[in-house]
C-alpha cells in the first residue's frame, strides 16, 4: 500500500516537475539540426522535424501520465459507484449493472478504444472518452464482490439498524474496506491506460501533433527507423519503464 | 447442469444484444453528417446537396435511429453484414479475406506463447525461488511492460533493418508471418508463464498431496491427475484474456508490419468512416469474444464441479 503510494507519487512529480528539467522547447522546429545524433547539445538526439527528444519526452511524460491517472480516477469513481449500487441496490438494479458491465466486456478493450478515438474523431477528449468507457468494469466488479459481501457483516447491519443514511454507511463502512483492493486495481488500470494512450497515440488515433506524446513520439520515429533507430529507443522505453513501475 | 446451461446462453444473448445496441449507437452519434461523409468518400469532390440527400435516404440515416438499427440487425442476424458505404462492395467477403491473415497469425502467435511459457513454467516450478524461477518471473513481468507496438519495431529494428534476415512488411511469404507472430507470441508468453507458475505453485501446495504421498502414489501420477488439472483451471480462466490480447495485438501487430489483416481492415475503415465495415469487426469481435468465454465457463464447470451451480 505504502509502496504504491511512493511509486504513485514519484510518476506524477516526474509528469509535473519533468518538463521544467527539459532543456529545450519540445515543439519547437529547427531543420538543419534534424535527426542529429546525441550530442552535449541535444543529449538523445533531435527527430525529423530537429525537436529536441529528451525535451519532448520529459514534456511527453506529462501527456503520458497526466492522462493516465486522470483516466484510471475517472474510471475508479464510476466503477466503484456502479459497483456500489449494484451490491445495494437490490436485484433488479444488480442485474442491470452487472449486463451493462458484460457487455462493455463483451469487447477487447483496446480494439474497443481504437473504434472509439477513430470514430469520434482524433484528439484528446476522444481519447479519454474511449479510455475510460473501456475501463471502469474491473472497479465495478471488484466493488459489487466487496460489497455484497460486507452486507452480511454486523457491524454493518447495525449501522443500517441505528438508521445511519445509506450515504454515510457508504463513506464510513464501504469506503475503508473497499480502499486496499480497489488501489491495486486502480495500480493495474493506471498501466493499462499508460499503455492505451500511447498504443492509441502510434496508431494516430490519440494526442495530436505538435503535442509530445510517446507513442505520437514513436509513430514519427519509425518512418526514420533505417537512419536514426536510437530515436525510436527512447519512448518505448519510457513506456517500459512506467508499466514496470507500477506493477 | 440444463437450467445453468440456459441461463448462460441466455446471458450470452443479453450481453450480444446490448454489445450490439452500443456499437450502433456510438456510430450513430458519430460527429458529422455520415450520409456527406459517404458522399465525399465516394465521389471525392465536393458534392451537391441533392445527391447528399439521396444518400441518406439510400443508406436509410433518415428512418430515425430504431428503425435504421433494426434495418442492421435483421439481415445481421442471418450473416449478412451489409454492404460497405464507401465501395458498395459486400463487407463479408473483405473481412473473410482479412481473417484469412488474421487468423494464421493469431494461431501462430498463441503457438508460440504456449511452447515457451510451457517448458518455462515448468523449469521455474521445479524450484520456486531459484534463479531460473526469480529469471522467468521477471522475464514475464518485462513481457506484460512491453507494448506489442514497440516490440514489434524493436523485431524489426534487429531482423529485418540491422542483420536484414526476415522480411517485415507484407505477407506475401510465409517467412513474412514470423516477426508478426513472434511479437504476439512473447506477448502472450509472458501472460501465461506467469499464470502457469502460480497455478503450478498452488496446485503443489494442496494438503492431501503429502497425503497421497505417503500413501505411496507415485510422484508421476500426482503431478498428472492432482497438480495439472488443478495448475489448469487459472489458466482456461485466463484464456478468454489471452484471446483479447491476440485480437487487440494482432489489430496494432498488423498495423506495424503492414499486413492486410483484420487491424489493418479495422484501422483504414475507421480512417475512411466507413461504418458498415467497423460494425462488423466490432461485432465479430464481440461473438467471438462471448462465445470464447461462453464455452470457458462450460469448460470451467466441467473440470471444477466445485463450481457446479453456484453462481449461475
Amino acid at each position: 500500500m505504502r509502496s504504491i503510494f511512493i511509486l504513485m507519487s514519484a510518476l506524477i512529480m516526474l509528469a509535473i516537475c519533468g518538463p521544467m528539467f527539459a532543456p529545450h522547447d519540445p515543439t519547437q522546429i529547427n531543420i538543419p539540426n534534424r535527426l542529429s545524433p546525441p550530442s552535449a547539445e541535444w543529449l538523445l538526439g533531435t527527430d525529423a522535424l530537429g525537436r529536441d527528444i529528451l525535451s519532448r519526452l520529459l514534456h511527453g511524460a506529462r501527456w503520458s501520465l497526466g492522462l493516465a491517472f486522470f483516466i484510471s480516477i475517472i474510471g475508479l469513481c464510476i466503477g466503484t459507484i456502479a459497483g456500489l449500487l449494484a451490491a445495494l441496490g437490490g436485484r433488479f438494479v444488480d442485474w442491470v449493472v452487472m449486463r451493462t458491465t458484460d457487455t462493455f466486456l463483451a469487447f477487447p478493450d483496446l480494439v474497443a478504444a481504437v473504434v472509439i478515438a477513430g470514430v469520434l474523431g482524433a484528439g484528446t477528449g476522444s481519447l479519454i472518452f474511449a479510455l475510460t468507457v473501456t475501463g471502469w468494469m474491473r472497479y465495478a466488479r471488484v466493488a459489487r464482490g466487496i460489497g455484497l459481501s460486507l452486507q452480511t457483516r454486523g457491524y454493518v447491519m447495525q449501522a443500517q439498524l441505528v438508521g445511519l443514511s445509506p450515504l454515510s454507511i457508504a463513506r464510513w463502512h464501504y469506503l475503508p474496506s473497499l480502499l486496499p483492493s480497489l488501489t491495486v486495481v486502480w495500480t493495474g488500470m493506471f498501466a493499462r491506460a499508460i499503455l492505451g494512450i500511447s498504443a492509441l497515440g502510434f496508431l494516430g488515433f490519440g494526442v495530436q501533433p505538435p503535442m509530445p506524446e510517446w507513442g505520437t513520439m514513436l509513430l514519427d520515429a519509425r518512418i526514420h527507423m533505417r537512419s536514426t533507430p536510437l530515436q525510436m529507443i527512447w519512448p518505448g522505453l519510457a513506456v517500459v519503464t512506467c508499466v514496470l513501475a507500477t506493477t | 447442469m440444463i437450467r445453468v446451461l440456459a441461463s448462460l446462453c441466455l446471458r450470452a444473448v443479453v450481453v450480444l444484444t446490448g454489445a450490439a445496441l452500443a456499437t450502433f449507437a456510438l456510430l450513430w452519434h458519430a460527429p458529422g453528417d455520415p450520409a456527406l461523409a459517404i458522399a465525399l468518400a465516394r465521389y471525392d469532390s465536393l458534392v451537391p446537396a441533392d445527391v447528399v440527400d439521396q444518400i441518406r435516404v439510400e443508406a436509410g440515416i433518415d428512418a430515425g435511429f430504431w428503425t435504421a438499427f433494426q434495418a442492421w440487425l435483421s439481415p445481421l442476424l442471418t450473416g449478412d453484414f451489409g454492404q460497405s458505404s464507401v465501395t458498395g462492395r459486400d463487407v463479408w467477403p473483405e473481412l473473410m479475406t482479412a481473417l484469412s491473415y488474421t487468423v494464421p497469425l493469431a494461431l501462430a502467435g498463441l503457438l508460440i506463447g504456449i511452447t515457451l511459457s510451457v517448458p518455462l513454467a515448468l523449469l521455474a516450478t521445479r524450484k520456486a525461488g531459484s534463479w531460473l524461477d526469480r529469471f522467468a518471473v521477471g522475464l514475464a513481468s518485462l513481457g506484460a511492460a512491453i507494448p506489442a507496438y514497440w516490440l514489434g519495431l524493436l523485431l524489426i529494428l534487429l531482423f529485418a533493418v540491422q542483420l536484414g534476415w526476415l522480411p517485415a512488411m507484407g505477407a506475401r511469404t510465409s517467412a513474412h508471418l514470423i516477426l508478426p507472430a513472434l511479437t504476439l507470441g512473447l506477448g502472450v508468453a509472458a501472460s501465461l508463464t506467469r499464470i502457469l507458475r502460480s497455478g503450478i505453485l498452488e496446485a503443489r501446495g494442496q494438503s492431501f498431496l503429502p497425503a497421497l504421498r505417503r500413501r505411496g502414489v507415485a510422484a508421476r501420477d500426482i503431478e498428472r491427475h492432482h497438480v495439472a488439472p488443478h495448475a489448469a483451471i487459472p489458466v482456461l480462466t485466463v484464456f478468454g484474456l489471452e484471446l483479447a490480447f491476440l485480437l487487440e495485438g494482432a489489430v496494432i501487430v498488423e498495423v506495424i508490419f503492414a499486413r492486410p489483416g483484420l487491424g489493418s481492415f479495422l484501422v483504414d475503415a475507421i480512417e475512411a468512416r466507413d461504418f458498415p465495415k467497423v460494425q462488423a469487426v466490432v461485432i465479430l469481435a464481440a461473438v467471438l469474444f462471448v462465445v470464447v468465454n461462453l464455452l470457458i465457463d462450460l469448460v470451467y464447470r466441467g473440470l471444477d464441479p466445485r463450481i457446479g451451480e453456484r453462481d449461475a
